[in-house]
């Protein structure tokens, strides 16, 4: 068993990755002096996954949502559901699908290895029926009708589905009440089959633990994996969005948009630099200091909502503005205008340097929590990154690379508009 | 572990509550102002947020958030909150620990020093704070309290609220109405400000390794300026529901949100604080809790379906999204299970359960500074600040009896339904 320390001396933190024997990667960032800890077991399957690869290389379509839905029912089993397992350790106890990966995670500050016993166990053990699908399909139906009233969300998937014509990011992670239906107990198993075996999948542990409590549990619970990593597609799209405009109408105190800028992608993942230069030229272009910012707010055109972020994933990746405002269009029309006054007129040492000072600042900060690095070993694991990359990255990175990128992120002919307007 | 917080009296009514620690990569000042919810809730609710905009040194958001970068990225964020019948407000900074700065700098000594420039040395013209900042203020404020509609989750839960206590201050909005913060001039929030620094009871809460000696004396110098008489804050407390009300509201929305408000029964924030705790987590708490298994794992009726005490009010809030017709099947359910626990229909695993969870969150939060720091924040009110491990303590030796006793003294009050209007029920897509 291939055990490697992967340190980083200012942050004065090191993480352990463990390749064990049974197919699965381990990765370990104990925390001194903390007595909480947090664990996730991922499998790099999530919403984006609507394709199971067959036998001679060609993919066969699967129901949207059926990655969240197999989140859901993985917690019941033949005897006891896991969670009335985890309740006689004290742990808290949940998972989460994104539209990348789908992670079963607890978090404790006591019994961790009884804990820990619990989460490999349940996870490797696969039960379901066509009654208890059936079941979920009412819960699962009510959490899809919840986000249909939450205009934050309903924004991001209009705005997605905007952007991209036939990229799955554009689908519901939870899919929709009509494509749950289709899911029976048999598909569960042929996805679970092919996408929950060791080798698509990662341990991550971040606090009160040691690689010597994880390796102890981990020897006895995990069973060698058959078959390999599963087959992702990459779904290229053209550079023009899908439509540049999408409206829905919600009780809403206000109108809220999101303005996307679409970038089109050759290779599947983005690198810490790509990633790093993105953060960077979104604080300059719209952060709490930019001249933008205080334009649109004097202007009443945005309100303490206004946010952004760089959104990426296998495959895609845009960046986002959004918020509540009187006049989406004159918002999106400022924000355009300011990226064009940039390629322009260029960016300055100063701005650069301070955005630089203050991502390196949030970035150290996220060492503080367990959750946060333990989900983040797990997504840079995934995407063939280290932890540490960008902030090494961070600490080099000059204002000429960040210049290249702007031409990249924001292409002018790339962009949509997403609005919920009041009833 | 089992950190004690050293606390000290900087004036009347004032106190600094530092937890000294070298573990954390961050740092985190806060600070709390908490006034009864009365008189002008509007210009009080203006505070924090034109206060933590700039300041004399820094007379324009944009340089502010300049310096805040050059901070290496310190969070800066101010807040309103209702405790009881208290408006909670606050201004908290977390920035990084000393020893990451580049420059030698001593970040937490600049950033407490930016923290007291913005609450005690505000950008003002003329002795007022300045017109374009007012209306900015004023309708950041209203978008703020009117976009409560966004989150159907939150707005029936609020209305719920303001209709079981309508007529007790608890029932009032923390940011005030949209006409009182409309009317709100630079007169209201200069005096609003200087009331605030001499009435409200105000606690400081640090987090990290920075000086707090330091701190200690810089807010005295501050505070010896001001004639400090403290305002005597008190909740009312309605032990018993008389009848249930029952309301339903329409809105066009696909999901319902059904909302059961009960009394709880106490007659102060520390009554049986610790049975009351574990009762609700019994009931509508963890994955373990009556509401979980029952409403959620049993029944299919909802995603999720929990209860919530707040013990600063003695009020307890079920909250559950459903079908909007299905409202009258949730509720009785809701109580039947709420009935078990009354007539102590559960087993000492679920007891247990809930003792071992309620612990282990409560050790978690010594791994936070941002959950250490509000952990004191919330109990700004209370002469003794008790640590979580000692409430651990309480927790661990509830009985079963205790919960039972607790569950008898609960009345149901309120039951309010958001329902959808039946025009956009079915799913376009």
């Amino acid at each position: 068993m291939k055990i490697e320390e992967i340190r980083n001396g200012k942050l004065n933190e090191s993480y352990y990755k463990i390749e064990h024997p049974s197919g699965l990667t381990i990765l370990v960032l104990p925390k001194a002096g903390y007595s909480s800890s947090y664990a996730v077991f991922a499998a790099k399957y999530g919403s984006i996954d609507t394709r199971i690869a067959l036998e001679d290389g060609s993919f066969s379509d699967i129901p949207e949502g059926t990655a969240h839905f197999l989140e859901h029912k993985l917690f019941e089993s033949e005897e006891l559901a896991a969670f009335e397992r985890f309740a006689k350790t004290g742990a808290s106890a949940n998972a989460y699908t994104s539209f990348d990966r789908t992670g079963y995670l607890f978090s404790c500050s006591g019994n961790f290895k009884e804990s820990l016993e619990i989460l490999l166990d349940f996870v490797q053990k696969p039960y379901f029926t066509q009654e208890t699908v059936e079941k979920e399909q009412g819960i699962i139906g009510q959490e899809i009708r919840m986000y249909k009233d939450v205009p934050d969300w309903e924004v991001l998937f209009n705005l997605l589905r905007a952007l991209y014509k036939v990229n799955p990011v554009r689908i519901d992670i939870a899919g929709t009440q009509e494509s749950i239906a289709q899911i029976t107990a048999d598909l569960l198993y042929k996805c679970y089959g092919n996408f929950y075996n060791l080798n698509n999948m990662v341990l991550a542990v971040s606090g009160n633990a040691s690689v010597e409590d994880v390796l102890e549990v981990a020897d006895r619970l995990l069973k060698p994996a058959a078959g390999e990593k599963a087959k992702r597609e990459f779904v290229k799209e053209n550079p023009e969005p899908e439509t540049d405009y999408i409206e829905e109408k919600l009780s809403v105190s206000a109108p809220q948009f999101m303005l996307g800028f679409k970038e089109a992608v050759q290779t599947p993942e983005r690198t810490a630099e790509e990633r790093l230069c993105a953060h960077i030229l979104l604080d300059i272009i719209a952060g709490k200091a930019s001249p933008l910012y205080k334009k649109l707010l004097e202007n009443e055109l945005i309100n303490t909502t206004f946010s952004f972020e760089y959104f990426e994933g296998y495959g895609y990746a845009c960046s986002i503005f959004g918020g509540e405002t009187k006049d989406p269009q004159a918002v999106a029309s400022e924000i355009k205008n300011e990226i064009g006054r940039l390629k322009t007129q260029g960016i300055d040492e100063a701005s650069f340097e301070r955005t630089r000072r203050k991502l390196y600042g949030r970035m150290i900060m996220m060492y503080n929590d367990v959750d946060e690095l333990a989900n983040e070993l797990a997504a840079t694991f995934f995407t063939g990154n280290g932890l540490f990359d960008e902030i090494e990255v961070c600490k080099a990175i000059k204002l000429d690379n960040v210049r290249g990128r702007l031409k990249d992120l924001f292409n002018e002919n790339g962009s949509a508009l997403s609005v919920i307007l009041p009833l | 572990m089992g950190f004690e917080p050293i606390v000290k009296m900087i004036a009347p009514g004032v106190r600094l509550c530092a937890v000294q620690t070298g573990r954390f990569k961050t740092g985190c000042i806060s600070f709390s102002m908490a006034l009864p919810l009365e008189g002008d809730i509007a210009a009080n609710a203006v505070l924090p947020y034109i206060l933590h905009r700039s300041c004399k040194k820094y007379p324009d958001f944009s340089c502010l958030n300049g310096r805040l970068a050059e901070l290496y990225g310190a969070s800066l964020t101010a807040g309103v909150a209702k405790l009881g019948e208290a408006q909670l407000l606050s201004i908290d900074l977390t920035s990084l620990d000393d020893r990451f700065s580049l420059t030698g700098e001593s970040i937490a000594k600049s950033c407490t020093e930016l923290l007291l420039d913005l609450i005690f040395e505000p950008d003002l013209v003329n002795g007022s704070f300045g017109e374009t900042a007012i209306l900015r203020e004023k309708r950041l404020l209203i978008e703020k309290l009117e976009s409560e509609l966004n989150d159907k989750r939150v707005y029936a839960l609020r209305r719920c609220e303001e209709i079981m206590c309508a007529g007790e201050k608890f029932g009032l909005d923390k940011y005030g109405t949209r006409e009182t913060i409309e009317k709100l001039t630079g007169d209201n929030i200069y005096n609003a400000w200087q009331n605030m620094l001499k009435t409200a009871v105000i606690q400081i809460d640090m987090v990290g390794s920075g000086d707090c000696e330091g701190v200690a004396e810089a807010l005295a110098a501050k505070f010896s300026k001001i004639e400090r008489s403290p305002a005597e804050i008190n909740t009312v407390f309605v032990q018993t529901a008389k009848e249930t009300r029952r309301l339903e509201e329409k809105l066009p929305v696909k999901q319902g949100k059904l909302v059961l408000g009960f009394r709880a029964g106490t007659r102060d924030k520390s009554d049986q604080a610790a049975a009351y705790k574990v009762m609700t987590d019994i009931f509508g708490g963890g994955t373990y809790s009556k509401l979980f298994k029952n409403v959620r794992e049993e029944m299919s009726l909802c995603y999720y379906c929990s209860a919530k005490l707040d013990r600063h009010k003695g009020v307890i809030f079920v909250q559950s999204g459903i079908e909007s017709e299905k409202a009258g099947m949730a509720s009785e359910e809701i109580l039947r299970q709420f009935d078990a626990v009354k007539a102590g229909d559960f087993k000492p695993d679920d007891l247990n359960a809930s003792l071992m969870a309620i612990c282990d969150k409560l050790r978690g939060i010594e791994d936070s500074p941002d959950d250490i720091a509000s952990w004191y924040t919330y109990r700004i009110l209370e002469p003794v600040l008790k640590t979580p491990a000692q409430e651990a303590e309480e927790i661990r030796q509830v009985t079963k009896e205790q919960v039972v006793a607790a569950a008898n003294r609960v009345t149901l009050d309120t039951i309010y339904m958001l329902s959808g209007t039946g025009e956009d029920d079915t799913d376009e897509d």
